[in-house]
């Protein structure tokens, strides 16, 4: 999904070492959703790091500071919680933890249920009357 | 004796921000703490939400997302520049809302489908 490929003034990203392969995925390469209970494959399009599932946005609390460092000890079901754009125009999914309320953000793959990231999108909106006063400031 | 408590000093604190110098007082109109600039809604690092304490790092937060938990009132969710950790902090009635709503609706302006195709779903 890297459209524009625009590099200015971005930030390098940190390195990541993530243990898919090694830890929870086990040897089938696959970790169960802990929303919905989908296998979902390690391997996705448009992305090395996939964290959520495809199916429901769901993803797991397990890393800490640095993305892959798998130093949370909280464990708690993330649910997707709103959409973000990088200056470069790809989005990100915003997370935050049921448990404890750390937040993080990911890459959306190319494999995401359309229609819910759409529903995330569309929900500042979707509520009339926050938009609608807003608008009215203006 | 006096039955009446004397009224607690307002705060009128102020800090300046740190993205465009805009000199803000530290409560907001509803009397509530104030995180992040009303003008440009960037705030700075200086809570460190995984260890729970002041954070070292001083970056600017940047904001990134709108997010409607439950109950509807707006969520604004804020990056570090520098560190890349990420808070939420609620929409304060006086924020900018042009630079709010073009927040929120910048994912739908750039979609990496086409939206179009939800027409005939």
């Amino acid at each position: 999904m890297g459209r524009r490929n625009t590099t200015r003034g971005r930030r390098p990203q940190r390195r990541k070492s993530v243990t898919h392969v090694h830890r929870e995925s086990g040897r089938s390469g696959a970790f169960r959703c802990a929303g919905c209970g989908l296998q979902v494959p390690v391997d996705a399009p448009g992305t090395a790091h996939r964290n959520h599932c495809p199916h429901c946005l769901t993803s797991l609390h397990v890393d800490g500071r640095v993305p892959g460092d798998r130093r949370a000890g909280c464990r708690g079901r993330m649910a997707a919680l709103s959409l973000a754009t990088r200056p470069d125009g790809e989005w990100l999914l915003v997370h935050r933890c049921v448990r404890c309320g750390e937040l993080s953000a990911n890459r959306v793959a190319g494999d995401d249920n359309a229609r819910a990231l759409v529903r995330l999108a569309v929900r500042p909106l979707a509520d009339g009357s926050v938009p609608r006063r807003a608008l009215l400031r203006l | 004796m006096s039955t009446t408590e004397p009224e607690p000093a307002p705060d009128v604190s102020a800090f300046t921000c740190v993205r465009c110098g805009l000199t803000v007082s530290a409560l907001d109109p509803d009397g509530g703490p104030r995180d992040h600039c009303p003008s440009c809604l960037s705030s700075r690092h200086v809570v460190d939400r995984t260890d729970e304490g002041a954070s070292r790092c001083g970056g600017r937060m940047a904001p990134i997302s709108v997010a409607v938990p439950r109950g509807g009132a707006w969520l604004l969710i804020h990056r570090c520049t520098l560190c890349d950790e990420m808070s939420g902090s609620a929409v304060a009635t006086d924020d900018n809302h042009l630079v709010l709503m073009r927040i929120a609706v910048r994912p739908l302006a750039d979609p990496p489908f086409p939206l179009d195709l939800f027409g005939e779903v």
